[in-house]
């Protein structure tokens, strides 16, 4: 049978295509045809020439019509579409996404939040297994993002994008807040948005680290130990301070709101402990400008209180957590975007939140 | 056979970008006023300042401007590129030592030299893929720049002026030559 007759062969061809024309990031992609793009833009009211993001340095302007086309390769559904800009707009709010990021030696990744009821109506895990991988809408819509750099921007691996190492899950995290089992309010009402209203928030990370934390009820003990990963010296870029954010898992968000913590207390709480002296700095060839003074026993590794992100996510099924640190000397900017569909697009079905 | 497969590369049209014309060069240095374009990477003032301290004493130029960019991935922005053709014969830029920054330091070389100022641009070798890369990505592709060891931004004081020392032939090169020589 030839290729023609055969249409898994023909798919297969045409999977090999996308290859050969350099626009993966390495795993195969759905190609994109018209009738694909047509119903992605069904989804939005924005017009499909709209420049959603540019590269003047680089002389590229991405458009909603292209983030579609790499919304199809990624692998998404159509209703997923809204998220994705809503992602991609959230990201290039984020004052680190306009400072290189995309084409840094940190390789940072971006660290996409959903809140609202779309998580449960587009299957956007937010329970076990939350950093993936398993869930279409988790995986498909960073893996968007990505796509969208790589093809839009014609960023690419060891040209244009200086990456030293990369960072693990690059393209690969986003993550629901698990609203129902956080005991404080979601991350989107912190950026601004009404509750319950469908939102991404974005942030751009260099590593997650958890925190294995089960066999003490002590908030304090909790926090101390959340504390020493923040102040982790290998962070600390010097000058100025780099920050740290964290995905608590629900029972450890537990313990810290039952001890009386709000968010805004955990933040102050890991301010003022996350520290390091002088003399460790120094001994980690860490100290200079911006850094602390000859004698400084608590020098504080996080720039302020509000600089520290808090989402809660994951299961209620051991005390885990994970420590994030942002890229740069940015934090979140605190600005969650709504996610919009057009009319007729605004899903109603209720799906299955498994892959 | 998959011409209906959409390319994702394509976008907003961008601007058309023919090749840079570079600017006329001096003869010699002697007497000319000198500009500093500055990074905002680690020792890349440092660098300058040795390299400029070296082509004052031997060269005879006169360090006149020094700015320093307020973005360390965009190119300078018109107003600086202004003061720059304002008031400077030659500029150095530097130190290209950085996924975005040597990029980007490529760029501002061009701008200068479409602004009609000889430019030397420095670069570190570890990143010539990217600076290269944005040679073609504003038309002007094969544009020389000078290279220096990676890394910098560790550096002390003295391997700084070390490196300035030893990149100034290549630069002067670069600020005297005839044009065309430049972007071979």
């Amino acid at each position: 049978m030839t290729a023609l007759e055969d249409p898994v062969r023909t798919a297969r061809e045409a999977i090999r295509y996308c290859y050969e024309q350099g626009w993966t990031d390495g795993l195969p992609v759905v190609p994109a045809t018209r009738e694909d793009l047509d119903a992605f833009l069904a989804t939005t009211d924005r017009d499909p020439d709209e420049v959603i993001g540019a590269q003047e340095h680089l002389n590229r302007r991405v458009t909603v019509r292209q983030a579609a086309v790499n919304a199809i390769m990624a692998g998404c559904e159509p209703e997923y579409f809204p998220v994705v800009l809503a992602a991609w707009d959230a990201l290039n709010g984020e004052p680190a996404t306009n400072g290189g990021a995309w084409q840094s030696t940190s390789g940072p990744a971006p660290l996409l939040v959903a809140n609202g009821p779309m998580r449960q109506r587009l299957g956007i895990n937010c329970a076990g297994g939350v950093f993936g991988p398993g869930f279409r809408a988790n995986a498909t819509i960073a893996r968007a993002i990505g796509l969208i750099v790589r093809n839009g921007y014609g960023i690419k691996p060891q040209q244009l994008e200086q990456a030293t190492q990369g960072v693990p899950g690059r393209w690969q995290l986003l993550v629901g807040e698990n609203e129902e089992l956080s005991p404080w309010e979601p991350l989107s009402v912190v950026g601004g948005l009404e509750l319950g209203v469908d939102a991404v928030s974005a942030m751009l990370i260099r590593c997650c680290e958890y925190v294995d934390n089960r066999h003490t009820e002590s908030a304090e003990a909790v926090l101390q130990d959340l504390a020493d990963s923040l102040a982790r010296i290998g962070a600390y870029l010097g000058i100025r301070h780099s920050s740290g954010g964290l995905v608590l898992g629900p029972e450890h968000a537990h313990v810290l709101a039952d001890a009386g913590y709000s968010r805004a207390d955990v933040q102050q709480w890991l301010f003022e402990h996350a520290t390091h002296s002088h003399e460790e700095l120094a001994a980690a060839g860490k100290v200079g400008p911006g850094g602390p003074a000859e004698g400084d026993a608590a020098f504080p590794m996080m720039p302020s209180a509000a600089e520290i992100p808090v989402l809660v996510a994951g299961a209620a099924n051991a005390a885990i957590s994970m420590v994030f640190r942002p890229f740069g000397w940015a934090s979140w900017s605190g600005r969650s975007v709504p996610v919009r569909w057009s009319a007729d697009a605004r899903p109603t079905t209720v799906q299955e939140v498994s892959p | 056979m998959f011409d209906s497969i959409i390319d994702p590369t394509v976008g907003a049209p961008g601007n058309d970008r023919g090749r840079t014309a570079l600017a006329g060069r001096p003869a010699q240095l002697n007497g000319l006023r000198l500009g500093l374009l500055v990074n905002t990477k680690r020792n890349a003032a440092d660098f300058l300042e040795e390299v400029a301290a070296a082509l004052e004493s031997e060269y005879g130029v006169t360090t006149v401007l020094t700015r320093t960019k307020p973005s360390i991935v965009h190119p300078a922005p018109p107003e600086m590129l202004e003061e720059f053709r304002g008031e400077t014969d030659v500029v150095v830029v530097g130190v290209g030592d950085c996924g975005s920054c040597s990029a980007s330091a490529v760029a501002d070389g061009l701008q200068l030299e479409a602004a009609g100022i000889p430019a030397a641009v420095i670069c570190s070798d570890a990143f010539r893929v990217s600076a290269d890369a944005m040679a073609n990505l504003q038309g002007t592709p094969g544009y020389e720049y000078v290279t220096t060891a990676h890394p910098v931004a560790s550096l002390s004081r003295e391997g700084v002026r070390e490196r300035a020392v030893a990149a100034l032939p290549e630069i002067v090169g670069m600020l005297t030559r005839p044009a065309a020589a430049v972007a071979s």
